[in-house]
């Protein structure tokens, strides 16, 4: 990506009010952003751009938000997405997430809030791509396993080869920048979430049933991913004698 | 309503297990008919067989008739009296027949009833998914507006903007709110159209004056979208309806072509007589919709891919419907697919000519003058959406 990408922001909003408004401001906080009124608009315009976080409504006319979301994750493109909706139901947010969002504002939202999650976004990002950027972050060997941060890919100890989610990635990242110590859920919340978007720390622990079931031998007797009771994970690259 | 929920039910219920009894209650019936006659039969053929052991025994024919009367004896063989086999048949038929026909009525009844109160209940469903659905259309509708306002006021309270950065803000604010004001009242007004509490008068009325009233209006603003209107409507033209919901019918059609036509595009109004009909066609250079959507757009909050009209509230096409319906015409659209523009063809009963008002008491209701009698439809439903079009620019 290159620098300026790094500070772009896309908003997709069919209504020029409010994305006008959502422009308008984020360009005042020093971002640079682009706007799209539907969204065949933001899949052409992301085919050829790169930015650091997409703001998306997700009632469009045409494609919706999710679509474009679920279309651009089939696609590779791991981009952020900050979910606006006028329905913010629980279930709602939870339909945005599984399509591949990263957070969820609720229609009419707050101006302060919505910088506040946009920074937290690209902060995260900023994170990520910071650390996985030299050649010895970018990938990670643990027992026989090789993760590539910045491909989103993975080769197991059994030879397959498996996607990441951007989540998953980043929770590995974490994990091995501390590899060896304590890392509490909440603190993985902070680091990979930032938010409240989900209701608990069962999240966490979702996403790591999932990683033992791509990296350990035996998930049910992990090495790697180690449970520590009442506080959080411990990840040992070499894995537990 | 959920007191009225639970009458129905158990009223469904009752209905149900009493239609299951009166089943029940024939087959038992039927099955003690035939148990009694098999009954009669048997005991019949002991008093053959005893009378043919008297018979056998010696004992005159005189005598077993006397002791036994339901057995007479034909060529020396004793049997049942053939009266009295024939009155066992008919009284089973009978029974049959009563339990058939009363059977039936019973279970015809209770299956009206069983109906009746299904559909009531199938209704009611009905009812509930629309309002829930139109609840959530409604507030969704609404969300959007409000936090385009919200994040315009958040913005000035946050940045405090110099007063020449602040205007473009307070315009969008105050467009923001014509458009919430808008959607209150086309949503009420489609609210009492669909209710049908709307007492429409039928007048016959020149179309080409009532056209040309509306274009008047809408000048300006096409005029700033640079598009062109072209009306050839002859004058001989008349139609039946009630003058403002001509007037509503017209404008709503015209602002959706101004919305759905672009920069340098042009919007072509033409009638004709058909069959005791007038047809107003407007055609316009616009977005136009795809081959399914040509029913769909006159449903409430319909947004079509593509649609032009950002700032419409869905309900101005919907409201056109209904306004035809209740007077007697009928509304469709055609386009011959995205990006190629649209058609929408209004038709009403003809008006004889020598029926129509003068044109001086048409060209008195000129645009900002009330319609004489104007009960306030007209007026409502267009004139938010009248500031929102000037605000738009």
């Amino acid at each position: 990506m290159s620098p300026a990408a790094a500070t772009h922001v896309l908003v997709v909003e069919d209504d020029p009010h409010l994305a006008a408004g959502v422009l308008e401001n984020l360009r005042a906080e020093g971002y640079e952003a682009t706007g799209a009124g539907n969204g065949e608009q933001a899949l052409t315009w992301l085919a050829k751009h790169g930015c650091a976080l997409i703001v998306l409504d997700v009632m469009l006319p045409g494609i919706d938000g999710l679509g474009v979301c679920r279309t651009l994750r089939e696609r590779g493109d791991s981009t952020p997405v900050l979910f606006l909706t006028a329905r913010g139901d629980p279930a709602d947010r939870v339909r945005g997430l599984e399509a591949g969002g990263d957070d969820y504002l609720a229609k009419p939202f707050h101006l302060q809030e919505f910088l506040l999650r946009v920074r937290a976004i690209v902060r995260r990002w900023d994170w990520y791509r910071s650390a996985s950027a030299t050649a010895a972050t970018a990938v990670l060997r643990f027992g026989d396993n090789e993760v590539d941060f910045r491909a989103f890919r993975a080769r197991t100890w059994n030879g397959e080869a498996q996607e990441l989610t951007e989540k998953e990635a980043m929770i590995l990242k974490v994990l091995a920048e501390h590899a060896g110590e304590i890392v509490s859920r909440e603190d993985l919340l902070e680091r990979v979430w930032g938010y409240d978007v989900f209701p608990s720390t069962r999240t966490v622990d979702n996403f790591i049933l999932r990683l033992r079931k791509r990296f350990e031998k035996d998930p049910a007797n992990p090495r790697h991913f180690l449970t520590v009771w009442g506080v959080g994970y411990r990840f040992l690259k070499e894995g537990e004698a | 309503m959920k007191a009225t929920r639970v009458f129905q039910l158990t009223a469904l219920a009752l209905v149900l297990v009493s239609a299951v009894q009166v089943g029940w209650w024939l087959l038992d019936q039927h099955a003690y008919t035939v148990e009694k006659v098999q009954a009669a039969r048997a005991s019949y053929a002991e008093q053959a067989a005893a009378a043919q052991a008297l018979l056998d025994a010696g004992v005159s024919v005189a005598r077993v008739e006397q002791l036994l009367p339901s057995i007479v004896v034909n060529d020396g063989r004793a049997m049942l009296a053939p009266q009295l086999a024939q009155a066992l048949t008919s009284e089973e038929r009978r029974r049959d027949n009563q339990y058939a026909w009363e059977g039936s009525f019973f279970l015809l009844a209770l299956a009206a009833c069983i109906a009746v109160i299904a559909r009531a209940l199938r209704a009611e469903a009905r009812v509930h998914e629309e309002q829930e659905s139109f609840l959530a259309l409604v507030s969704h509708q609404f969300k959007t507006p409000l936090a385009s306002l919200q994040l315009s006021l958040e913005t000035l309270a946050l940045r405090a903007p110099p007063p020449d950065a602040a205007r473009p803000l307070i315009e969008r604010m105050l467009a923001d709110l014509a458009r919430m004001e808008l959607m209150v009242t086309q949503i009420l007004e489609s609210a009492r159209l669909e209710r049908g509490r709307v007492e429409l008068k039928a007048e016959a009325l020149q179309l080409a004056a009532a056209v040309a009233r509306v274009i008047l209006q809408l000048e300006e603003r096409a005029r700033s979208g640079q598009v062109a209107i072209s009306s050839e409507i002859a004058a001989d033209l008349n139609v039946v309806s009630d003058p403002l919901a001509l007037d509503v019918v017209v404008r709503n059609v015209l602002e959706n072509a101004l919305a759905a036509v672009p920069r340098g595009g042009n919007i072509a109004l033409t009638a004709q007589r058909a069959n005791g009909a007038v047809q107003l066609a407007v055609r316009d250079s616009g977005v136009g919709f795809g081959p399914a959507d040509g029913a769909r757009i006159f449903e409430k909050f319909t947004r079509l891919p593509g649609g032009g009209n950002r700032y419409g509230t869905g309900l101005g096409l919907f409201i056109v419907r209904r306004l035809m319906e209740l007077s007697q015409g009928s509304v469709t659209a055609h386009s011959d697919g995205p990006g190629k523009g649209a058609t929408i063809t209004l038709t009403w009963p003809a008006a004889a000519a020598s029926t129509v008002a003068a044109p001086a008491a048409v060209e008195a209701t000129v645009p900002g003058v009330e319609a004489p009698g104007a009960a306030g439809m007209a007026g409502n439903v267009t004139q938010p959406r009248a500031s929102l079009g000037e605000s738009r620019r």
